[in-house]
């Protein structure tokens, strides 16, 4: 839920039409320009239909220079990102070989693995070595070595779970596994904001999808019951299996789900729950076990608990945690596990060094320091942002934080003024999110020391003054030093 | 100012193409665009207010029936076709008739006839014109025409 002016949600409304007024009318002078043109197809269809690509050409590639940015180095906490200049306002944008140090803070790199790392490091190199970059072969084949089997113990560990699977792509973990698990004849209810992977898996599934509002018990309760009592379209028979998908942290929200809740109507119910803990994995939680031990679920509750470590292990690929049962039912059937490559050593043992470091089973307490560090930056940073009047979403504790900017030429205007005062933001618009909430999102690592934040802190809030994103009224700096309330705006969960 | 915030609750609306309308302030920004129209063409052309109203009606008609009624599918590949049959109109609320949004999409077209059919004092050709607007929007509209293509015209894909 977002609070936001009205007079910004006419302007938002009227900035949108005006845009898609433009851009039709640049597609009727095309057509009219074209029209004696011969469109030689040679008998094939065209590639795109109609109004497709509408959006792509009139809209997306105007401000294409704010999107894709090539770097030129790890992503730690200073990032090189790459210039770009383009003759064409904006319809090919050509590199060039400067690159600017900016600070980062558009990276998953919860923890700050993503650069080179003490103890990762070292042993990746060595099992680059030892192993070669790729298996070259299928899991079943000749592609599971003492590493993958050393990091499904791991991670079934990690997350309390009995026994894991890896996978050598985050999203097609889901978009795999799901198809895997229900067919037709069974409901699958999703959070209306979940991403776009599951929406993947849950539409090749072929069973039939509902969805309920975002991280709402309630109406979860209501579509179950409407949907149980309803029972499959058409025959009407009951389902033969029901499952709801929710998500740890919402990486558009950055808010965290209300897991016990959610947990405690599926289990009056009978269905069974798929936790994606993508981005709160290694993230949140006393010792970073994700989601289930900030909330204080046990993990047995929910049934098949899926991960990745692109986020919080600066590695690639994800996991499914579930029962014995469970992973050994996937994998014999799985597609991605019978027939894709499997995940290459060195990015395996990235994750068991991080692992490893985050138990604190290196013999140093550098996890549990990281840990605390990226709570203590995401509060303070969201705590800074709010005194001085953004809109941020996202609850306390999470490292996620979007900043509402609403109208379509704040997206461009905020993106590249921060670029050219050398800090690098992503921004987020339509199809992404919802049309009128388009959002500036930072991920805060625990790379970012103090000077890092309050740099940051310091640009965003000259460019937010000049772009006009300060929504809520700032706290004054004395009153804050005395009382230590809550800010004005208040983002409820 | 009464309500100086707004809350904005996202809708469980799956298509994109139509969940925009369903934002607070929609319909404020539709009657200010319709307003600010008619200010435009009566400085711009300089003629009565009467004409302008008339003149704002039919190009009204002209978009809408456009772009609600007639263009099929939706800007953006990412939902693979799937409302490729469909007009806006037909995809709004998710095909659910008699909502909110759909009976004051219905009611605008009605008052600007109103409005053009008495600042002309009903003169003819003014009446005619926007008499056969309203009725073939309001016609459009009906319930009863949910995937009805006349004729087959624009049936095709």
């Amino acid at each position: 839920m977002v609070r936001l002016p009205y007079t910004t949600a006419l302007t938002t409304l009227f900035s949108y039409g005006l845009l898609f007024a433009f851009g039709q009318l640049r597609d009727l002078f095309r057509k009219l320009l074209d029209w004696f043109r011969s469109k030689d197809l040679k008998g094939y269809a065209p590639i795109c239909l109609g109004l497709e690509d509408f959006y792509v050409r009139r809209l997306y590639l105007r401000i294409q220079d704010c999107f894709g940015r090539p770097i030129a180095s790890a992503p730690d906490a200073w990032i090189d990102v790459v210039e770009r200049y383009s003759n064409d306002n904006n319809k090919t944008l050509h590199r060039t070989s400067n690159s600017t140090k900016c600070l980062n803070l558009g990276s998953y790199n919860y923890l700050g693995f993503a650069a080179a790392d003490e103890y990762c490091t070292p042993r990746v190199i060595e099992s680059l070595k030892k192993y070669s970059p790729s298996t070259c072969s299928v899991r079943v084949d000749g592609g599971t070595t003492q590493l993958h089997a050393e990091l499904e113990e791991l991670v079934a560990r990690f997350v309390g779970k009995p026994a894991a699977v890896l996978f050598g792509m985050g999203y097609v973990t889901n978009s795999a596994i799901i198809p895997c698990l229900i067919g037709k004849g069974g409901l699958l209810i999703s959070d209306s904001l979940n991403h776009n992977s599951i929406v993947n898996g849950a539409r090749g599934s072929g069973a039939t999808v509902r969805v309920f509002q975002h991280n709402s018990p309630s109406h979860l309760e209501e579509v179950l019951r409407e949907q149980i009592a309803e029972g499959q379209p058409r025959t009407h028979r009951p389902w033969k299996k029901i499952i709801v998908i929710v998500e740890g942290i919402y990486s558009m929200e950055g808010e965290l789900c209300k897991l016990p809740e959610i947990i405690a109507v599926c289990k009056k119910y009978k269905a069974y729950t798929y936790l994606d803990e993508a981005h709160s994995i290694g993230a949140i939680g006393k010792s970073g076990r994700g989601v289930c031990e900030l909330l204080g679920v046990d993990p047995a509750d929910v049934d098949i608990m899926m991960g990745t470590f692109t986020k919080s292990f600066g590695s690639c690929g994800g996991y499914i945690a579930a029962s014995k049962e469970i992973i050994q039912y996937l994998k014999y059937t799985c597609p991605a596990h019978l027939y894709a490559t499997s995940m290459s050593p060195p990015a395996v043992q990235q994750v068991i060094s991080a692992i490893k470091v985050i138990l604190g089973e290196d013999g140093s307490n550098r996890g549990a320091q990281k840990l605390a560090r990226i709570r203590e930056n995401s509060n303070f940073f969201r705590s800074e942002l709010q005194k001085m009047g953004f809109e941020v979403l996202g609850d306390n504790d999470s490292p996620v934080m979007p900043i509402m900017l609403y109208n379509p030429a704040k997206i461009p205007a905020f993106s590249r003024e921060c670029l050219r005062q050398n800090v690098a933001v992503v921004t987020v618009a339509f199809p992404a999110t919802p049309l009128l909430l388009a959002r500036a999102r930072i991920c805060i690592s625990a790379a970012h020391t103090r000077e890092d934040m309050i740099k940051g802190l310091e640009v965003i809030s000259k460019v937010g003054d000049l772009v006009g994103i300060k929504y809520f009224p700032t706290e004054p700096p004395k009153l804050a030093k005395e009382a230590h309330k809550k800010p004005v705006a208040v983002i409820l969960p | 100012m009464a309500k100086l915030y707004v809350e904005a609750v996202p809708p469980a609306d799956m298509n994109k193409n139509t969940e925009w309308f369903m934002y607070p302030g929609v319909w404020t920004t539709y009657i200010l665009i319709l307003f600010f129209s008619w200010l435009l063409v009566l400085s711009v052309l300089g003629c009565s207010p009467g004409m302008a109203w008339t003149i704002v009606n039919l190009f009204h008609f002209a978009i809408t029936y456009h772009f609600f009624h007639w263009k099929k599918g939706t800007p953006f590949a990412d939902d693979q076709g799937m409302y490729n049959t469909l007009t806006w109109w037909e995809q709004m609320d998710n095909g659910k008739q008699l909502t909110r949004n759909r009976k004051f999409l219905v009611v605008v077209p009605v008052v600007l006839y109103l409005i053009a059919s008495h600042t002309t004092d009903y003169q003819h050709p003014m009446l005619f014109l926007n008499t056969l607007a309203v009725m073939v929007l309001v016609v459009a509209k009906l319930p009863n025409m949910h995937k009805v293509r006349i004729f087959g015209i624009n049936a095709g894909n």
